[in-house]
């Protein structure tokens, strides 16, 4: 089992380094080719964990591994060492299953591109990445893999990098997230210092007996890694711009696996966090002002990936809002099913830009159900699950969110209403999507030829399978009555909050008509055209003013503090300096070359002279 | 111990340094020169032995032949080069060989 998961880390890392030493050995397809292979490794390892770790009895499913030891410092070593146990068992499948689909959807998505080998070179770079964030059995390594996902993200979102856009959204991504890493690491050094040591095993029993405002600042410090990564209030503004990476990525990091971390990470610590129950609590409302902001910003957005984006910032909002209040496992699962949804959407959309030849503004487009009906069903299946539509997956992993938020108390009612509007806002902006782009007249009079809804085996497969997990996926847990996820990850992290029955009817029901009332309204003014939506909300259109607050807050205060400083300290003291230095110089040199006589018997002098002050000297001292 | 007082020795090697410094100092032909350093050399080794003899201690004999040595192998470089000078025809005066001034 252990051999299984060392592969399934390994694997992706292999192809990596092979697509990279091999250069132009290797043919553009064979790249393409092998980075797919290896995350299919890594997925079929990681079933065999799975099914291996189903053999065990299950208070007894907790694996610790080391490879060697990695750092000594002192008292502390840290291992290079994994943690097989349910939780990353469920993360490993997810991450490799999810990826091997995308990975091999890019072979038929990259087609073309001219540098397709450093393509796939990044795509198993990232999966190594997040496998090793997800099985890190301490928070050192955990911590890498952090800092690695966040690296590879840049380098994707990056990956056109003659776009001068997207080498500024990767800069973004990487400043952001830069500071959520900075913030993480300060709470580990405070774990060093506390419990000696960041071994899962060792630091989790601990938690209990810190101090309070150690606890608090611990998990503030965690906190505030999440919430880089997982893009929420108030470090949310990086995600829409990585659009700028191509569409896979944008379906693989930012919105199936990676931008989830930050859910992963709290789930793992949870020991941390529930010793810090405002912290806790914080992050819950976190992920509600999240969902609420970016469905409303969702709204107007006209770029389709953009409005998946802000969907996906929402989403990950109800799942910070379920770790938040203590529902682990139905956060968890709701990753699950997310991860399929929106991959399934993203992939989905990517076929429509591909079709349509680069285009992704959604007033562009109108009509395509005629042109890609396939394409169109599964973007429809995506959108259900996305609204949370009775069967699709997302009805069965979102509505135990909202119904956990009921059970916790006037917080919790708070957030539920808040989760409520989510609904409402979430049907609306999914289903305005889809009738903008699919329903109402042509504005294009065909299709791209080569993938009129023929999108190839590459492009088709990963779709129509993940159109079928999208649709069925949330029958893994029904509610009370069938909960093997649960079941699964409880062990790891128990709940905190489990709803009533009678909790339950009532979030579903109002969570399902909400979410239908928001799509009849986006039917009657996208789809019907029986209303005007509103001119222009600047409030929306601008996002809330969060970049314009930090360009005045961060950036401009930045440039005149730099732009001082040049101009009064470094052009002054430091160029003048040099320049004063080198003349100095000059001057002494020109003063005493008077000395260099060339004669040598002024020398002998000299020596003669110096040898006898010397030795008189000498001898009068003593 | 025979002979005469250790001073004595002192005062003749003195004396024998102090004529080949003035030597090098005043004259400015490069062969008188090499001969004034000679005779330093000469009035160090004086010294060197004597005080072997005075401790009754090889040592300071043994460092004289050295020296020796090293003066023979000198006298060799300066004259070469005084006879390549000489045969370029050059001034043989120290004083105006003065190309390395600043």
């Amino acid at each position: 089992m252990i051999a299984a998961a060392w592969i399934c880390l390994f694997a992706p890392l292999g192809a990596a380094l092979l697509i990279t030493l091999a250069g132009q050995r290797l043919s553009r397809r064979g790249a393409g080719y092998l980075a797919t292979g290896s995350v299919g490794v890594s997925f079929v390892a990681a079933l065999v964990t799975f099914a291996l770790l189903l053999g065990d009895s299950p208070g007894d499913r907790s694996h610790p591994s080391t490879a060697w030891h990695w750092l000594t410092a002192g008292s502390y070593t840290f291992d290079l060492g994994i943690l097989v146990d349910q939780l990353s068992v469920f993360m490993m499948l997810i991450v490799a299953g999810v990826g091997f689909l995308i990975v091999a959807y890019s072979i038929g998505y990259m087609e073309g591109d001219d540098e397709e080998r450093r393509y796939f070179a990044y795509m198993a770079l990232f999966v190594f990445s997040m496998l090793l964030l997800v099985q890190a059995g301490n928070l050192l390594i955990l911590l890498a893999g952090w800092g690695l996902v966040g690296l590879s993200s840049y380098l994707l979102i990056g990956f056109w990098h003659d776009r001068p856009s997207a080498v500024a959204a990767a800069k973004k991504a990487f400043i952001m997230n830069a500071l959520g890493d900075a913030t993480m690491a300060l709470a580990l050094f405070l774990l060093v210092q506390q419990t000696g040591s960041l071994d899962f095993g060792v630091v989790f029993p601990a938690a209990g007996g810190l101090s309070t405002t150690v606890a608090n600042l611990v998990a503030l410090g965690l906190l505030g890694g999440a919430v880089a990564k997982s893009a929420q209030l108030p470090l949310q503004t990086w995600l829409p711009d990585a659009m700028e990476g191509p569409t896979p990525v944008s379906a693989l990091i930012h919105a199936a696996t990676m931008v989830t971390a930050g859910v992963y990470l709290i789930v793992r610590t949870s020991a941390l966090f529930e010793a810090a129950p405002k912290v806790q609590e914080l992050s819950a409302g976190l992920g509600a002002a999240t969902l609420l902001v970016a469905g409303l910003i969702a709204l107007v957005q006209t770029d389709i990936k953009r409005v998946i984006a802000y969907s996906t910032m929402s989403q990950i909002g109800y799942m910070f809002l379920a770790v938040g209040i203590g529902a682990y496992a139905t956060g968890m699962f709701h990753l699950m099913t997310h991860a399929f949804f929106k991959a399934l959407l993203f992939m989905a959309a990517g076929i429509v830009i591909h079709a349509l030849a680069g285009e992704q503004d959604l007033r562009e487009m109108g009509g395509l159900r005629s042109f890609l009906p396939r394409t169109y069903w599964a973007f429809l299946v995506g959108g259900l699950a996305l609204a949370g539509m009775p069967v699709f997956s997302g009805f069965f992993s979102k509505d135990p969110i909202l119904s956990s938020a009921l059970a916790e108390g006037w917080y919790g009612e708070l957030l539920w209403v808040v989760g409520m509007v989510g609904c409402f806002l979430t049907g609306l902006y999914t289903f305005r999507m889809i009738f903008l782009a699919f329903w109402g007249e042509a504005k294009v009079s065909d299709v791209h030829a080569p993938v009129k809804d023929v999108p190839g085996i590459s492009l088709g497969v990963p779709v129509a399978v993940l159109t079928v997990l999208a649709a069925i996926a949330g029958f893994l847990q029904v509610f009370e009555l069938w909960t093997p996820v649960s079941d699964w990850l409880d062990p790891v992290a128990p709940p905190l909050v489990v709803p009533s029955t009678s909790q339950e009817v009532v979030s579903s029901l109002c969570a399902v008509l909400l979410g239908l009332a928001g799509i009849g309204i986006a039917w009657w003014i996208y789809g019907a055209r029986k209303a005007e939506a509103p001119a222009s909300l600047p409030l929306l259109e601008h996002k809330f003013y969060f970049d314009e607050l930090y360009d005045a807050i961060f950036y401009r205060p930045a440039v005149l503090l730099s732009q001082g400083l040049l101009r009064f300290v470094e052009r002054p003291l430091v160029f003048g300096s040099l320049r004063e230095l080198g003349e100095g110089m000059r001057e002494l040199g020109q003063a005493t070359r008077n000395l260099q006589t060339g004669l040598v018997r002024t020398y002998a002098f000299a020596i003669a002279a110096s040898v006898t002050v010397v030795t008189v000297v000498l001898v009068a001292v003593r | 111990m025979k002979g005469p007082d250790i001073v004595w020795y002192l005062a003749v090697a003195a004396f024998l340094f102090t004529t080949g410094a003035l030597g090098v100092l005043i004259r400015r032909s490069p062969l008188i020169i090499l001969l004034s350093l000679e005779i330093m050399l000469n009035g160090a080794n004086l010294a060197l032995i004597a005080f072997s003899r005075f401790h009754g201690q090889g040592d300071g004999q043994i460092f004289a032949l050295t020296v020796m040595a090293i003066a023979a192998s000198e006298v060799v470089v300066g004259l070469g080069l005084i006879v390549a000078m000489a045969k370029r025809r050059l001034d043989l005066d120290v004083d105006k060989l003065r190309t390395l001034r600043g």
